[in-house]
């Protein structure tokens, strides 16, 4: 214990007048948020002494409107800790080795500012004078941010130093596709507008979960809803491989085979709909306010009427058939009718026409799922029969099918049932069999979208982003538009706009601000090592920035990931602490962390995971301490590259425009900026703030930052009745795409037309995902083949290597952190491999042994952590780690499958996806690690 | 009379150890002590497995073991039920550590920090009134005194009420006035049913976990 | 580090502990024996030194472990509930009546010495009976497994250390015997009494001490007592094995149990909570 104690990181007493906090000596609580993760954004307050930033507590102010009561999750409390982690990069740093890769010292020496920034603008100007995009059409500047969108929420004005520029490749992925809820991304926005797909927990009585390890990724909000569930008695049935923090809460586990979700939720559809009295499914829901009644043709399209080319429906009243939006119409569902009509085809072919014969869609639909009765589920999924059936009766019994409640003087059909899938479940192959069978389950009771129901929760596909209500537009067929990219000959091309050619490839991927990261984003990493027919050569990008992401720990084959990261000629990190990825950085840049840096965001409505709010508005992030060392706010780091780029007019414009998140001027306000000034952070949030402000009270007030630092947030109401797509639907005349995916099936011809043309038949495995009414198939198969093309046996190897999610770690730095640490070891599992205890003792593994997990190609090691929680061919490690470079972290030993999980071809679905799931072997290992 | 009380919602209970860090940083606490923490409990056999959440610390006991065997008197106990460590008075002698039937006693020898270096925020905080002496969960007696000054009530005013109650982000955690039949815990424990842990050692443990809702009369 | 649910090992107490009981116990035990033993003048003075000063190394010892080491008298404060703080007093009153024995060479008062180290070292039972934290320590079988092991170490010592100058008179070979089987018999009802209560691997480490504490602690003591007894000849160094084993397996016994066998009760719920429904 030395003199230190007094003397600070700095060498100088904490409270004497030069040290760097005495500026903002003074002492209170301020309040901000967290949205370190996609459960967010949360309400917190920071205690500060005498400058010095010392510990977290919600923000009570906000517990009437924040649906987790103005609490946040342990993470947050590790935001003190961040700050003033003596392991952070507190100044620009220049590489002096130019030699790249895991075992290359980089030599970073510490820069000004000046020199840093001057470097980047140089490098980016000799782009602009080169062209935006190289030869084979790719942008040079690429930037990788990960996160699931959150770091846009500490990026300050960043996005409009992106704006400004042009072309950027947002698609060199750090795990996005397969490590977030691809598959029902894609599909979810589709059918009903559902980012994310969330249960209405506060009115749900029956929950069935497929994985979905809310009680762990959920969030404050998301935890707090699920709490007062059960407390009021709803049941959570969780069906998953190990019984997880969620399975732990939940009033029954079912521990189902890895990756044969599908079969379970196949055979509930069986049991409702060849099971029990039909009478007690929602029959007026799937006559009126889905496609069940459209008739499906001997081609496997719709009929059409001749003249306007509208699906057609048979009408019991008229005993004809006619276009589905014909009034007063009492749609048949049961059996097969001829009628004069035209099937129409892709490519806008007419594969039939006259007098057709044709089926609804209802009736192929129960066709379809005959075969898959319980009894044909039992072997694959290694759950009883008689659970399954007992779980889809119990669904129906609570469905509550005809019921109506009042929201907010509305009337709603109320169904408190609903039905969850998690990662794993909702990507990668079988992700799209999972997404739709969920979605056809709540349908048959009528339960979509409405209270107590399946819910989604945002969008970002769908425009305006962020409202889902509002995105909803009539489009062809009587179903919401929705903006695929096109697969027409005319319109589609093999010359994708980014590297990972989402718009070629991945028609549901939409091209809006989202889509490059919702294109496969493996692709740019395999792609830039082989490029396959057809897609234009992948290049290195000239620039790569990378901010809040680290993918040479958390993508896949992080091996070979970050061998092709070394080959990037200049690569910007924005650097909290050195990690794995800027390990090949050529500028690292210290940016002012949480609880340093300046912005405002928009909360409530809702939002990812279980963010319903009925309220919503704006929050503020404000510098709680000065920023550690020369970190510097990103705002001014955009505004300063604007300005050195010769940017800084289009910089300012997008401002205005809105991209620090409001526009700067409306009905009644104005305070653009001037596009020819370089503004400070305080001056461009200060404007931000009176938006906001005057947005939220339709132009009355116009509080400046001042008001903001002092009350951290300000809200409207957001009406409880707007978490429900269902009466839009109605209001507009719309029917939900459900059962049958006709729209998926032209779409699937047409893309392998085109891919055809090209001569691509790389593509043709995830063509066949482009099914009206998809069967099952052998997913976990998909696996074992792997092991094959790896050089390996089934027998071999076993064992399901699944991850989980760490709450107290995920996401952020928090690998980091001491605090975060020492509370998560509480938690099972975060010091080695979850197993089976009598798996263990089978291969004579002791708790604490080390054990070495391998594939036919790499190997790691781990100590073995027994329980009873976990089938006995399953594995589970927690969370990303395996860390060699990021300072603290990199002491764990804790490995991570990432290592071990391929990127390929043959592992990737139609919408990009992957799932994070391998084939492994397990054995005691031998000799020290 | 005053006495105060914890009650856990054990159906509650995720786990995510947020009281735990909450109580650090209230008490600002050195590396590896955890006045509040929640244990990951698994029970029974693969398939038939439970696992349960169960935050313990000090249970603030009516017949505490502690202060039965503290030779220097440190350890007392209020007439509200806290118990409480004069750290002046302590010897270090940990014989209240190996007496305590929940392990809620830590002592630290030497001054550790999360990084080796103190950083500011545990210069701050730092004392070494605390160092070589036993220190446990206080209920926030500081948070409790101070509030109950300004009429605050405890459990209910989160200025007065304790820091892993105010932290708990499912609910699970409830602090009041065990005397008081119209208090929040007094009404949860009639609704619902409870235990204490360890029971049949006599302590009388003021610490209770709601495990299910009574059957209705 | 995370502890628990399942019972760990107390990280509180460590050697420098143990060695109080260990030193402790047995000094007061030399003392015991030594009082009564009919012995006179420098014998009895050096004895009453030597137990003195066992005593005086083992509260050095555990001096050396407490945090706060010179706020030491703060342990006289709460005789009322505190074993410790008795177990304080009861050394001092050892310590006050063996000086003044040893100055004066008063049989007498030797003897007032031996009874207060009797107290103390009930005390030192007293002391780890209630640590209701760890079920290995907190029942009563304990404290007189503790006590008898002191009166063993302390006859074994006193025998061993006798047989260097001269065969031990019959009387005390006769309470060295008693003591023995007083040991055996309190250990034997003391693993009846943890058996349900201590942790496995507790239980593990008591039952490879009480082994050792049984074979060579007991059996082999009081065969070498028989054998000194039938052949004179090998009296001497029978009685000295005797002696020494006594003594050195009842210090392992005590270091084994403060330091291996002392695990914690660990947690577990009478009831799981109801998630839901049933």
């Amino acid at each position: 214990m030395s003199a230190s104690l007094t003397k600070g990181v700095t060498g100088t007493a904490v409270n004497a007048p030069e040290h760097p906090y005495a500026a903002l000596a003074s002492s209170g609580k301020r309040a901000t948020y967290c949205y370190q993760c996609v459960a967010g954004p949360d309400l917190l307050k920071v205690k500060v002494t005498d400058g010095v930033a010392t510990e977290v507590e919600p923000n009570f102010a906000a517990r009437g409107v924040h649906p987790g009561g103005g609490k946040v999750c342990v993470k947050a409390y590790g935001l003190v800790q961040k700050t003033y982690n003596p392991n952070r990069v507190l100044t620009p740093m220049r590489r002096t080795n130019p030699k790249k890769g895991r075992n290359e010292d980089p030599g970073f020496v510490p820069i000004s500012w000046d020199e840093a920034i001057e470097t980047i603008a140089a490098k980016l100007r000799a782009v602009r004078e080169t062209g935006l995009r190289d030869a084979s059409g790719y942008p040079r500047v690429a930037a990788n941010f990960g996160g699931g969108g959150t770091p846009q929420s500490y990026m300050g004005t960043f996005p409009a130093f992106l704006a400004a520029w042009g072309p950027v490749d947002m698609g060199f992925g750090s795990g996005q596709g397969v490590k977030c809820y691809h598959s029902e991304h894609l599909y979810g926005e589709l059918w009903h507008r559902a980012f994310t797909v969330s249960p209405d927990t506060p009115m749900c009585n029956y929950l069935i979960s497929c994985g979905a390890n809310v009680e762990a990724s959920g969030g404050v909000v998301g935890v707090w809803r699920h709490a007062n569930a059960r407390e009021r008695g709803m049941k959570r049935v969780q069906v998953e491989p190990h019984l997880s923090v969620t399975g732990a809460c939940s009033a029954e586990w079912v521990p189902i085979r890895p990756k044969t979700d599908a079969a379970f939720l196949y055979a509930l559809m069986h049991v409702l709909l060849h099971e029990t009295a039909r009478e007690r499914l929602d029959l007026e829901f799937l006559k009126q306010h889905t496609s069940s009644p459209y008739l499906v043709g001997a081609n496997g399209f719709f009929l059409r009427d001749p003249e306007t080319r509208k699906p057609l429906l048979w009408d019991e009243k008229r005993n004809a058939a006619v276009p589905f939006d014909t009034p007063g119409c009492e749609p048949a569902l049961d059996r097969k009718f001829t009628c004069d009509a035209v099937e129409i085809g892709a490519d806008a072919e007419v594969l039939a026409q006259g007098s057709l014969e044709g089926s609804p869609s209802f009736v192929k639909l129960v066709a379809h799922m005959q075969p898959y009765s319980p009894e044909w589920a039992a072997g694959i999924c290694d759950v009883p029969a008689a659970t399954m059936r007992r779980i889809a009766n119990e669904f129906l019994d609570h469905a509550q099918v005809g019921a109506t409640i009042e929201i907010e003087g509305k009337t709603l059909p109320y169904r408190p049932v609903a039905v969850s899938l998690g990662k794993t479940v909702n990507n990668g192959w079988g992700g799209y069999e999972c997404v739709w069978a969920r979605t056809l389950l709540a349908t048959l009771v009528g339960g979509l979208e409405v209270p107590g129901g399946t819910l989604g929760t945002t969008v970002r596909l769908n425009r305006p982003l962020g409202e889902r209500l509002a995105s909803v537009k009539p489009g062809a067929d009587g179903f919401m538009h929705y903006p695929m990219n096109p697969t027409d000959r005319e319109h589609w091309n093999a010359q994708p706009n980014i590297r990972n050619a989402y718009r070629s490839m991945v028609p549901l991927a939409a091209d809006g601000p989202w889509s490059q990261a919702l294109g496969p984003t493996h692709f740019t990493w395999m792609f830039l090592k082989e490029t396959p027919k057809g897609l234009p050569t992948v290049t290195l990008p000239d620039v790569w920035f990378v901010y809040r992401s680290n993918p040479a720990i958390s993508f896949w084959d992080t091996k070979a990931l970050s061998e092709t990261m070394a080959r990037f000629p200049f690569v910007v990190a924005f650097a909290y602490t050195r990690d794995e990825t800027n390990q090949v950085a050529d500028i690292l840049l210290p940016d002012a962390t949480d609880l340093e840096s300046l912005q405002l965001i928009r909360i409530g409505g809702s939002k990812f995971i279980e963010q319903f709010w009925e309220s919503e508005g704006f929050a503020l992030r404000q510098p709680v301490v000065e920023a550690q060392g020369e970190a510097r706010d990103f705002t001014d780091i955009a505004t300063e590259l604007a300005r050195r780029t010769g940017l800084l007019e289009e910089y300012n414009a997008s401002i205005n425009h809105g991209a620090a998140g409001v526009p700067l001027k409306g009905e009644g306000w104005d305070f653009s900026l001037d596009p020819k000034r370089a503004y400070s952070r305080e001056e461009i949030w200060d404007a931000v703030c009176r938006s906001a402000s005057a947005e939220l009270s339709d132009g009355r007030q116009t509080q400046g930052l001042d008001w903001w630092k002092e009350n951290g947030f300000a809200t409207k109401p957001f009406a409880h009745a707007d978490w429900y797509l269902y009466p839009t639907l109605v209001a507009q005349g719309l029917r939900f795409e459900m059962p049958y995916q006709e729209r998926l099936y032209r779409i699937g011809k047409e893309l392998g037309r085109r891919l055809h043309e090209n001569d691509m038949h790389w593509w043709d495995k995830q063509l066949a995902e482009y099914q009206a009414l998809p069967p099952w198939k052998d997913f976990p198969g998909e696996w074992e083949k792997s092991l094959a093309v790896m050089g390996g046996g089934a027998k071999d190897f076993p064992f399901w290597l699944l991850t989980a999610r760490s709450m107290q770690y995920a996401w952020g730095a928090n690998v980091g952190m001491q605090l975060i640490k020492e509370v998560a070891d509480n938690v099972a599992g975060h010091r080695g491999v979850i197993m089976n205890a009598g798996t263990a003792e089978e291969l004579g593994v002791a708790d604490g042994d080390m054990v070495e997990i391998a594939t036919p190609l790499a190997s790691v090691r781990a100590k073995a952590v027994l329980r009873q929680g976990i089938r006995p061919d399953t594995l589970l490690l927690l969370g990303q780690f395996d860390h060699w470079a990021t300072p603290y972290a990199k002491d764990f030993g804790m490995p991570s499958m990432n290592s071990l999980v391929p990127m390929t071809l043959a592992l990737t679905d139609a919408t990009g996806s992957g799932a994070d799931i391998v084939r492994v072997s397990l054995k005691r290992a031998r000799g020290e690690q | 009379m005053t006495r105060w009380a914890m009650v856990a919602d054990l159906r509650r209970c995720v786990g995510c150890q947020t009281c735990t860090a909450s109580c650090k940083h209230a008490n600002a606490t050195p590396p590896g002590v955890q006045w509040r923490r929640v244990l990951d409990l698994e029970v029974g056999e693969y398939p038939a497995v439970k696992r349960a959440f169960v935050p313990v610390g000090c249970m603030h006991c009516d017949d505490p073991p502690c202060m039965e065997v503290c030779p220097s008197t440190a350890t007392r106990k209020r007439p509200d039920g806290i118990v409480t460590i004069d750290y002046d008075l302590c010897i270090g002698c940990s014989y209240c550590a190996v007496a305590c039937p929940y392990q809620a006693r830590y002592k630290t020898d030497r001054a550790s920090f999360a990084y080796g270096e103190p950083t500011p925020a545990e210069e701050q905080r730092f004392d070494a009134k605390r160092l070589a002496v036993a220190t446990k969960c206080t209920f926030c007696v500081d948070r409790i005194d101070a509030g109950t000054a300004k009429g605050l009530t405890p459990g209910i005013d989160p200025e007065a009420t304790p820091a892993c109650v105010n932290a708990c982000i499912t609910q699970t955690m409830s602090f009041g006035d065990i005397e008081d039949p119209h208090s929040n815990v007094s009404q949860l424990l009639a609704e619902n049913q409870h235990f204490r842990m360890h029971e049949e050692l006599g302590t009388g443990p003021r610490f209770y976990y709601i495990w299910d809702k009574k059957e209705e009369a | 580090m995370s502890y628990g649910p399942k019972p760990w090992h107390q990280s509180n107490w460590d050697f420098r502990a143990a060695l109080n009981f260990i030193f402790g116990g047995a000094g007061a035990g030399l003392l015991v024996v030594a009082a009564f033993s009919g012995l006179a003048g420098d014998a009895l003075r050096a004895e009453m030194l030597l137990g003195m000063a066992l005593i005086g190394a083992g509260l050095i010892s555990v001096w050396f472990e407490i945090g706060r080491p010179l706020r030491a008298i703060n342990v006289g404060f709460n005789p009322f509930t505190s074993w410790m703080t008795r177990e304080s007093f009861a050394a001092g009153a050892v310590f006050a009546l063996g000086l003044a024995a040893a100055w004066l060479g008063s049989q007498p008062l030797a003897q007032a010495a031996a009874l207060t180290a009797l107290v103390f070292a009930y005390c030192q039972g007293r002391i780890l009976q209630a640590a209701k934290g760890i079920p290995a320590w907190r029942v009563p079988a304990l404290a007189w497994l503790n006590f008898t092991t002191a009166l063993t170490e302390g006859a074994g010592l006193f025998v061993a250390l006798a047989t260097l100058f001269d065969t031990p008179a019959k009387g005390v070979l006769a309470y060295f015997s008693l003591a023995l089987i007083a040991r055996g018999l309190a250990w034997s009802t003391y693993r009846g009494s943890v058996a349900k209560s201590a942790a496995r691997p507790a239980l593990a480490a008591l039952d490879r001490a009480g082994k050792i504490l049984i074979q060579f602690g007991t059996i082999a003591p009081l065969a070498l007592l028989l054998l000194g007894l039938f052949a004179a000849d090998v009296a001497r160094i029978a009685l000295l094995l005797a002696g020494v084993a006594a003594l050195a397996t009842g210090w392992q016994f005590k270091f084994v149990l403060i330091t291996r066998a002392a695990y914690n009760q660990g947690f577990a719920l009478p009831h799981l909570p109801v998630r839901g429904t049933r």
